[in-house]
């Protein structure tokens, strides 16, 4: 139920102790002033308090007195040490540079054992020059960053027993642990034993070790102070400060045919997947009685949870009417669920037209006809069942008392899709499924970022059309890339003009006459291979709206 | 699998077993039931669930009760007293306040519908916003509504098959307030020549907007103004349910419209009341059959009051903790009627012994056993065990009897204490003394300490509170026996707590508290004054100031002076030791109890986790940390930032787009990626990896899917970063 953020919001912990006083007395002075009047409470701390949360939120001014006059109450119970930190994930990184991509690549690699770096260095030198080498760089790091580490370790020396550092707002991200392998490899070891300790306990108690190792495993995470000034200074600059490569650098980005071969996952990392999706099993019998009692079932985590659905449809509702509904699904419409039940289901011959008529309908005959009704709906958060007209549909059938609602989400902000009234209508009971599947299906409409950008998709229609062609039609369109390739260092290229283009079709003997060359183009433009502009004196240009690199790569394997 | 997968659809049916039930409709009434049926925790918990639900009922009756009946009244104080109006084209309407807790609502507009039903007529119509997105459907539905209602009611009464006939030749789309008009008017107006149906009474028309601020204003407007031409024919009122306050009413309606209306403001409770009565009057009480450990109880109070204030999702949340309490457990059987307990033990199998025996609570119990037979009995001996089991689970419902008992004279006593440092209700005491003994705390040692300064009156009145109290559960338990015992003022200063626990100590408690409160009425105040004065004239007969060592030692003597007790204080105190006495051994905590896990939810973490859910978590969690899920040995972290190759891909991609800033450069996100995976290579062979290529794409595809990233046309190849 609520909204599903159990995160902890802003919160500081303060941690002072009596011999460190002088120290820190120092440094807080400085902040008092530096801080903005929202934080105020933070230094009303006694030291008593070795541990304070604070929400930020309420710690409005307004809010204050509110609160004063209602209670002053904190949740005690909502949040627990094992909620993620809200800022770990909404985290306001001070300041991105080009470089941390390569800082935290660097730290990888310097810290997998596979590297040989003796001998690597002389390429380092070579390659350093290019931005996005992974190496290099060494000498060119930024004395901020210099700063800011020396910074650490003196505080690290200072507070060496101190886990929640006070001084965790320094600009820098990027904490190079001076202990760091050490205490890896210490953990490591111990962490093997555990290891073969557990895989002898049993399968059945696998879920419960799960739980506990979480608390175990868990690192602590060194806090942050948020920043609100950090967000607007991001977002104020214009400016996108990356470096001006493109995938077009790539020698052979050809991801059509092999895009759907398997990934590449360890031996360990399958059979551990394994694991954890068969121990996703057991849940399924509390799954049918927790759907009994009416209350509905919503699913999140990494990884696609179809195949666990599937599989809880195919155990336990083999004797029950089901609709499937893929939310991902680009063409799904909320009339097509409603269509579903109604007509299809029920046997209905038309569909109500409003809201209250459809779900009384519903309810109505399956209450008459004694039927329980299974939805599944993948990915309730789909793109087009986002609107509130599809969620208000679907928590009202979710209400009725004889359908049953199993559902996933999967977007970090799907939980946004319920007001309250919604939420209650669905009463949800929410359920940790991190599959660490790959999302295929989910995935297959979607136009993904990087296919799209190789352009794989249209440089392969754009050579099916191509060899359909006649071979004066190939001449034209030649002409028309060749010139546009030439002319791509234009900062505003206007395209091919018309004319131009008739005169050195004619002089290749192409065209014979200006209405052959427009029907010639009217096919292009019929395929969207070419588009006519025209120009504020009225001629007609032609330009191909297609990336010159993927142009420059079809000339080359086609022509 | 396959079969849910299409290009051209997005929704299958799976219409199995359907055909089935029709064939054999009767047969199963439930399929459900069918599953679980045979095991006794689902019988429990059916039957403890259903004795909930009927409290809960009787409660909501009672609260509404008074706020139904002045609404009633109001709506039937129109059109029924004096026929010729004078308000012309005015509508009354009545305003419900009713709070944020929009889920609440739906019960509290049908016992108002079923209210009106039955006391003032029967034609009513309840339109929610979501029904009424134009002016056209709105009319439709309410006239429908209106008209039908009245069928509801007419097949009781069984007559005018005729009329009936008519009515329901009417189709939605034809119903307009010209409809209705002719219907109202054949129903009540015209003479028919047979019956006396002028005579019959005239019943109201009650129209019922119960989300008033999601309507279109326009919508109400004009809805408002067509009524209001209607009035002079048609006996119309109105009831808006407004959420936040009476302004939105005003904002919403200009005042051409607003003048049309006759509002008259009624308030709800506030849910916040609701939910203490809720909780003080069903779960903390001994009769429940269900007890939440503190920490559960914490849970669900600050999940209402921090994410909801709705009342429903309160105890839809308690059912759900109720059900996970149950859930496949066959000791639970034992929540039962204490007459039932017997029966109970004789019907649990003994693997269902072993799992009580495996209780954490047990072991200190059998600690506590000397002599080694018994203990061997225990293990061994089901039906010695069985004995043991019933003995104790009796005790632990005295146990229970005495500690909810306590908790509310607790509650009595210490509320209107400065500060409240126990808290004010009785839900937040409970939570208090639930959680650890509360009468080693510090709160409970100030509480005790104001106490101890409170006046004589107000100290009277509490104790005659927590006798009333005390009286009511002894009601509970057994008819209460006129008091006969005058307790002599010398058996006072050997006051001894029995040891037994359940109703002879809240007896006992009742005749000590009777005592007390006679004792503290009687005491005289006086003697604290003339003390006082003895020491003034002491004061005063040696005013030399001497040095400030002296003036010194006659202020510490004045204080010592101060101590000097009125008898009334004497009583006082003794009265407050005698408090921390019975506390003491009446508050101890629930998880000190043998068996206490049988009828104590304490298992908050992982119940929080299904009401709340936290699916932002979890995400981050698993991408940052895989290994908390996976289990594996391979992708240990140094720190959640670290990377290793080993991470999947998604996880790998994910670490290093959160170094990237608002916008990320596809290709050098590539390179980082490729680089953290092949670290021997050199740029060319990582560039020219196709199956680098596709890893990275499919990891910036879910990435994608997540809603971490979208593409973005400010840059060539660059995508956007969604969190920050």
């Amino acid at each position: 139920m609520a909204s599903g953020f159990p995160l902890r919001f802003p919160c500081k912990s303060i941690i002072e102790n009596p011999d460190e006083n002088t120290n820190l007395s120092s440094r807080r002075g400085l902040r008092n002033r530096k801080k903005p009047k929202k934080y105020g409470e933070f230094l009303d701390l006694s030291p008593t308090k070795h541990r304070t949360l604070i929400d930020v939120e309420s710690s409005d001014e307004e809010e204050e007195e509110l609160e004063k006059e209602f209670c002053l109450q904190k949740p005690t119970a909502l949040f627990s040490d094992d909620d993620v930190e809200g800022q770990d994930i909404f985290k306001f990184k001070s300041r991105h540079t080009k470089q941390d991509l390569h800082n935290k690549v660097k730290a990888a690699i310097s810290n997998s054992p596979k590297v040989d770096t003796p001998t690597k260095t002389p390429k380092k030198n070579i390659v350093s020059r290019t931005l996005n080498s992974p190496f290099g760089k060494n000498n060119e790091a930024t004395p901020k960053h210099v700063k800011d580490l020396i910074k650490k370790r003196i505080i690290q020396e200072v507070e060496s027993d101190s886990d929640n550092s006070d001084f965790s707002a320094s600009s820098s991200d990027f904490v190079p642990e001076g202990s760091d392998n050490e205490s890896s490899e210490s953990s490591s070891s111990s962490r093997t034993s555990e290891e073969e300790e557990e895989e002898q306990i049993k399968y059945t108690n696998k879920l419960q070790i799960v739980k506990n190792k979480g608390n175990k495993g868990k690192v602590k995470d060194s806090e942050y102070v948020v920043t609100p000034d950090n967000y607007f200074m991001m977002h104020s600059s214009k400016k996108i400060t990356t470096s001006d490569h493109t995938l077009a650098r790539l020698k052979n980005l050809n991801l059509t045919e092999k895009i759907d071969e398997g990934t590449e996952i360890s031996d360990e990392h399958k059979t551990k997947i394994m694991e954890l999706n068969q121990s996703y099993e057991q849940l399924f019998h509390k799954w049918l009685y927790v759907l009994s009692e009416n209350f509905n079932i919503i699913l999140y985590g990494i990884g696609s949870k179809r195949s666990v659905l599937h599989q809880f449809q195919m155990e336990k509702l083999q004797d029950f009417p089901c609709i499937v509904i893929n939310g991902f699904f680009p063409g799904l419409t909320i009339k097509n669920v409603i269509e579903t039940i109604i007509i299809d289901l029920l046997g209905n011959s038309h569909v109500p037209s409003n809201v209250g008529d459809i779900v009384k309908l519903i309810s109505m005959q399956l209450i008459e006809n004694d039927i329980d009704l299974f939805l599944i709906i993948h990915n309730i958060d789909g793109t087009m069942l986002r609107n509130s007209k599809a969620q208000t549909m679907l928590s009202n059938i979710s209400q009725i008392k004889n359908v049953h609602t199993i559902a996933t989400i999967d977007h970090i902000n799907a939980p946004l899709l319920w007001d309250h009234s919604k939420l209650s209508k669905f009463k949800f009971t929410w359920w940790d499924v991190t599959t660490f599947l790959p999302y295929t299906e989910e995935t297959s409409y979607e136009n993904s970022i990087m296919s799209h950008r190789s352009g794989a998709l249209q440089l392969s229609s754009l050579r099916s059309v191509y060899q359909s062609l006649t071979t004066n039609a190939k001449g034209i369109f030649n002409i028309i890339i060749g010139y546009q390739l030439e002319n791509q260092k234009q900062a505003h290229y206007q395209g091919l003009p018309f004319k131009d283009l008739y005169s050195k079709s004619r002089e290749q003997f192409l065209v014979s006459s200006d209405l052959a060359l427009r029907a010639q183009l009217t096919e292009f433009i019929d395929h969207k291979l070419v588009k006519i502009k025209r120009t504020c004196d009225g001629s007609e240009n032609l330009v191909i709206p297609i990336e010159n690199s993927l142009l420059q790569q079809f000339l080359e394997q086609d022509s | 699998m396959e079969s849910t997968v299409s290009v051209s659809k997005g929704v299958f049916l799976f219409s199995k077993g359907l055909n089935k039930k029709h064939s054999q409709k009767k047969s199963n009434p439930n399929l459900f039931d069918n599953i679980f049926k045979k095991e006794p925790w689902y019988v429990t918990y059916k039957r403890n669930w259903k004795y909930i639900e009927n409290k809960l009922t009787e409660l909501h009756c009672k609260t509404y009760s008074m706020l139904l009946n002045d609404m009633v009244n109001y709506i039937n104080s129109f059109y029924f007293n004096n026929e010729t109006d004078e308000c012309g084209s005015i509508i009354p309407s009545a305003t419900l306040l009713t709070g944020v807790n929009q889920p609440d609502h739906v019960s509290q507009f049908t016992a108002l519908i079923s209210k009106i039903r039955q006391e003032v007529t029967s034609h009513i119509a309840m339109v929610n916003s979501q029904d009424a997105p134009t002016l056209k459907h709105l009319v439709e539905n309410t006239v429908w509504q209106l008209i039908h209602g009245y069928e509801a009611l007419d097949d009781i009464e069984s007559k005018d098959s005729q009329d009936n006939n008519e009515i329901k030749k009417i189709k939605k789309s034809q119903c307009t307030l010209k409809v209705l008009l002719k219907w109202y008017n054949s129903k009540y107006i015209t003479v028919s020549p047979k019956k006396k149906k002028c005579i019959r009474m005239k019943r109201s028309l009650v129209i019922i907007i119960p989300d008033f601020e999601s309507f279109n204003c326009n919508v109400l407007q004009d809805f408002v103004m067509i009524i209001s031409s209607y009035v002079p024919a048609l006996p119309i009122v109105f009831v808006f349910g407004v959420a936040t306050a009476v302004s939105a009413l005003h904002k919403s309606l200009p005042y051409h419209v607003s003048s049309k209306l006759l509002i008259k403001v009624f308030h709800s409770h506030s849910s916040p009341v609701y939910m203490n009565q809720v909780l003080e009057d069903i779960f903390l009480t001994h009769t429940s059959p269900f007890h939440l450990s503190g920490k559960a109880f914490e849970l669900l109070t600050d999940v209402f009051l921090f994410y909801d204030f709705s009342v429903t999702g309160l105890v839809q949340s308690i059912k759900y903790c109720m059900m996970d309490h149950y859930y496949g457990d066959n000791m639970k059987a034992l929540c039962c009627e204490r007459e039932n307990i017997e029966e109970t033990v004789r019907n649990l199998s003994t693997d269902d012994l072993e799992s009580i025996r495996q209780l954490l609570s047990f072991r200190p119990f059998l600690e506590a056993q000397l002599d080694c037979q018994t203990r061997i009995n225990l293990f061994e001996d089901d039906d010695f065990f069985r004995e043991v089991l019933c003995t104790e689970i009796n005790k632990l419902h005295d146990y229970m009897y005495t500690f909810y008992v306590c908790v509310r004279l607790l509650s009595v006593l210490v509320t209107d204490l400065p500060k409240n440092v126990l808290g004010k209700s009785v839900r937040e005491i409970y939570t208090k003394c639930a959680v650890e003994c509360v009468t080693g705390t510090q709160g409970f040692k100030e509480c005790m300490q104001l106490l101890n300064f409170q006046s004589q009156m107000k100290l009277v009145e509490n104790i005659k509170q927590a006798l009333k109290i005390i009286n009511a559960a002894l009601q509970v338990v057994s008819p209460v026996k006129p008091l006969r015992s005058t307790p002599t003022k010398n058996n006072l200063n050997n006051i001894q707590l029995s040891n037994d626990i359940g109703e002879k100590f809240v007896k006992t408690i009742r005749v000590h508290l009777l005592m007390f409160s006679r004792q503290i009425e009687n005491a005289n105040t006086e003697t604290c004054i003339l003390t006082d004065n003895i020491e003034k004239g002491d004061d005063n007969s040696e005013n030399i100031p001497g040095n400030r060592y002296k003036l010194k030692e006659k202020l510490l003597k004045a204080t010592r002076v101060d101590k000097i007790q009125s008898e009334f204080e004497m009583v006082r105190s003794r009265f407050v030791s005698y408090l921390e006495e019975m506390f003491n051994k009446g508050l101890q905590p629930p998880h000190t109890q043998i068996f206490h896990e049988i009828f104590f939810f304490s298992d908050v973490a992982s119940v929080k986790k299904h009401i709340v859910g936290s699916p932002r978590g979890a995400l981050h969690t698993a991408l940052s940390n895989p290994i908390h899920y996976l289990q594996c040995s391979c992708c240990l972290l140094a720190s959640s930032e670290s990377v290793v190759d080993t991470l999947p891909d998604v996880c790998l991609a994910y670490k290093l787009h959160r170094e990237c800033g608002k916008h990320i450069n596809l290709f050098d996100w590539l390179q980082a990626f490729a680089a953290v995976l092949r670290p021997e290579d050199d740029d060319d062979q990582r560039q020219q990896d196709t199956n680098i290529h596709i890893r990275f794409t499919r990891a910036v595809a879910e990435l994608q899917f997540l809603g971490f990233i979208k593409s973005s046309k400010r840059k060539t190849d660059h995508v956007m970063r969604l969190t920050w």
